[in-house]
């Protein structure tokens, strides 16, 4: 039971990188993503082809592709994306569909159908109260309590932040104040591509790499970020912890393969009692 | 090549009808469907394991087949209940699709998981001569095909196909004006899951063999591609956005005969690849497809 919610925590804490991403540029571009888990999948790819084939060691191999994939986010935005604003949500959301599709399947064809996995040492698993826990959990731990610590200083504390937080809160007032949204918007792409990699990286450590392992997890992350609110940073992390635990404490009362339907539960459920989420704030759209 | 031609028609009729129950759907009413790949699995399950364990003849088990579709996607409908934003009704939705499409791998003991289902019975497959059977099939797909765009035109100029262009327009403006929203998106979305499951059970009936494999999230890619290619809310549009993408897909085996150096991984990744890019380029420079929505129309004397 202890052990499972363990497991549950760390499964949570893996979603809380993918489920800032979506809520942040939920929050400055006003549409779903659907292309997140497909970007992830493309990242720790591209962090395999360093680490497994060249040989270079986790550590640097993620961060020289958490830059270099911020960058191409914003790539990637200015191609698809930027020719789309003002749209509408809908036309976003089907043309971030179609990238999802594109992404994933450059990577199949890239490094085909076969699961691999990072070259990393093994290490012995200690236990405490209990509870095995191995080294790649405790990574991802730690890993994702810097990210959140990083992105609350950078949301908070610095300027471009606060622009972000403005754009996210109201873009005509933004640009009134002269906060030029194209550049809040490159910057937010950026620091969605370094989540995005890094979350990548953990899941690629916390199971295999394989083309659909990104995708695999949309549905939680989406479900996280409403549970959480849309929009809102502190909630995204609580959505994905509860989401976490919760599906993995399912498993001890329901077969496992159906862990999906906690998420969906989960979405249902606020949707209907609770729209704004449980951090959000209610807005009006039109 | 004829052969190849009919099995291509036929191809084309099934995912014209999968496309027209989009179009109903996104098109018409503005309800957009991520889930549109489960609601496919379930209709051609529901259709084989209707004939296969339930002893119905195929009729009947198409009927059924369209009426557990729609079911299920009414009830997707009704969390629209408070949220009426289109992105959280898309997650749910692709949500419910994945959940569907888990079942069909899952349940052994019902779908036989990852071996699929064998053996499912064709439409008086017992009293037409099997060397022209292909035909018989192509001819009631294509009826099938026209009296689905005939219940669907009747239904777009309908009052009810009124309501569903308003909700797609403004909800807020529909529901001021006394239309009982909820209640009409769930009856949407259950017409467009009643097509939705013709088109699964046709595709049981023209495989004869199903298993989860056919039925990825790639469908809901080729059915978009279609609906926004024909133009959202255009019938006509609809049904050749399919055969387009379908005359594509199916020509796109030749590749292979051409680069001889790709493997089918590499072939089906280019295929997923070339539709996603196309879509994107299609809502990029052609966002109002190549046909247009019916318009009453008066003519002026």
């Amino acid at each position: 039971m202890l052990q499972t919610a363990f497991n549950g925590l760390v499964t949570g804490v893996i979603m809380t990188l993918p489920a800032l991403a979506v809520t942040l540029l939920f929050g400055v571009l006003k549409f779903p993503n659907f292309a997140v888990g497909a970007m992830m999948t493309v990242a720790a790819y591209m962090v395999f082809a360093l680490n497994g084939q060249l040989g270079w060691p986790l550590a640097a191999a993620t961060g020289v592709v958490a830059v270099a994939f911020g960058g191409l986010c914003i790539a990637i935005d200015q191609l698809t994306f930027k020719p789309l604003r003002g749209r509408g949500g809908i036309t976003l959301m089907v043309a971030s569909l179609g990238l999802g599709f594109v992404l994933e399947n450059i990577a199949r064809f890239a490094y085909g159908n076969t699961a691999r996995s990072f070259a990393i040492e093994l290490a012995r698993p200690f236990r405490f109260l209990d509870v095995r826990m191995n080294r790649e959990q405790m990574i991802t731990l730690a890993l994702s309590a810097l990210a959140m610590t990083l992105m609350w200083l950078l949301l908070t504390r610095t300027p471009v932040g606060r622009a972000m937080r403005a754009v996210a809160d109201n873009p005509q007032l933004a640009l009134v104040r002269g906060i030029d949204s194209e550049r809040i918007i490159r910057w937010t792409w950026f620091i969605t591509g370094i989540l995005l990699a890094v979350g990548g990286v953990l899941i690629g450590m916390d199971r295999a790499l394989e083309p659909p392992m990104g995708s695999n997890y949309v549905v939680g992350v989406f479900a996280a970020a409403i549970l959480g609110g849309l929009g809102s940073a502190l909630g995204a992390f609580a959505g994905a912890m509860i989401i976490g635990v919760v599906s993995e404490l399912s498993t001890l009362v329901m077969p496992p393969n159906y862990r999906i339907g906690i998420p969906l539960a989960a979405i249902a459920l606020i949707l209907v009692f609770r729209p704004q989420g449980l951090f959000g704030q209610p807005y009006i759209r039109k | 090549m004829i052969s190849f031609l009919v099995l291509l028609g036929i191809v084309v009729c099934f995912s014209a009808i999968l496309a027209l129950a989009l179009n109903f759907q996104w098109g018409l009413g503005g309800m957009v469907n991520f889930g549109l790949a489960g609601f496919y699995t379930l209709g051609a399950y529901s259709c084989a394991l209707l004939i296969l364990n339930g002893g119905a003849n195929t009729l009947a088990a198409t009927l059924g087949a369209m009426a557990i579709v729609a079911a299920a996607c009414a009830a997707t409908a009704l969390v629209t209940l408070r949220v009426t934003e289109e992105d959280y009704f898309a997650i749910v939705t692709l949500g419910a699709g994945e959940m569907l499409r888990l079942v069909a791998l899952n349940e052994d003991w019902l779908t036989k998981g990852a071996l699929g289902l064998t053996g499912i019975p064709r439409p008086l497959g017992d009293v037409i001569p099997a060397d022209v059977y292909v035909y018989f099939l192509l001819g009631l797909s294509i009826a099938l095909l026209l009296g689905t765009l005939w219940v669907l035109n009747v239904l777009a100029r309908s009052p009810f196909g009124r309501v569903v262009r308003a909700l797609r327009e403004d909800d807020v403006v529909a529901a001021t004006l006394g239309k009982n929203v909820l209640w009409a998106r769930v009856r949407i979305f259950a017409v467009g899951g009643a097509f939705i499951g013709l088109a699964g059970s046709m595709h049981a009936f023209y495989y004869q063999y199903i298993d989860p494999t056919q039925f990825t999230n790639i469908v809901i890619a080729y059915a978009f591609m279609a609906v926004i290619a024909g133009g959202r809310g255009a019938h006509a549009g609809a049904i050749w956005g399919a055969a387009a993408v379908m005359v594509l897909l199916e020509g796109s085996r030749f590749l292979k005969d051409v680069i001889p150096a790709l493997d089918s991984d590499r072939l089906a990744a280019i295929r997923i690849i070339i539709i996603g890019v196309g879509l994107i380029l299609l809502l990029i420079y052609r966002p109002q497809g190549f046909m247009r929505e019916y318009r009453l129309q008066v003519e002026l004397k």
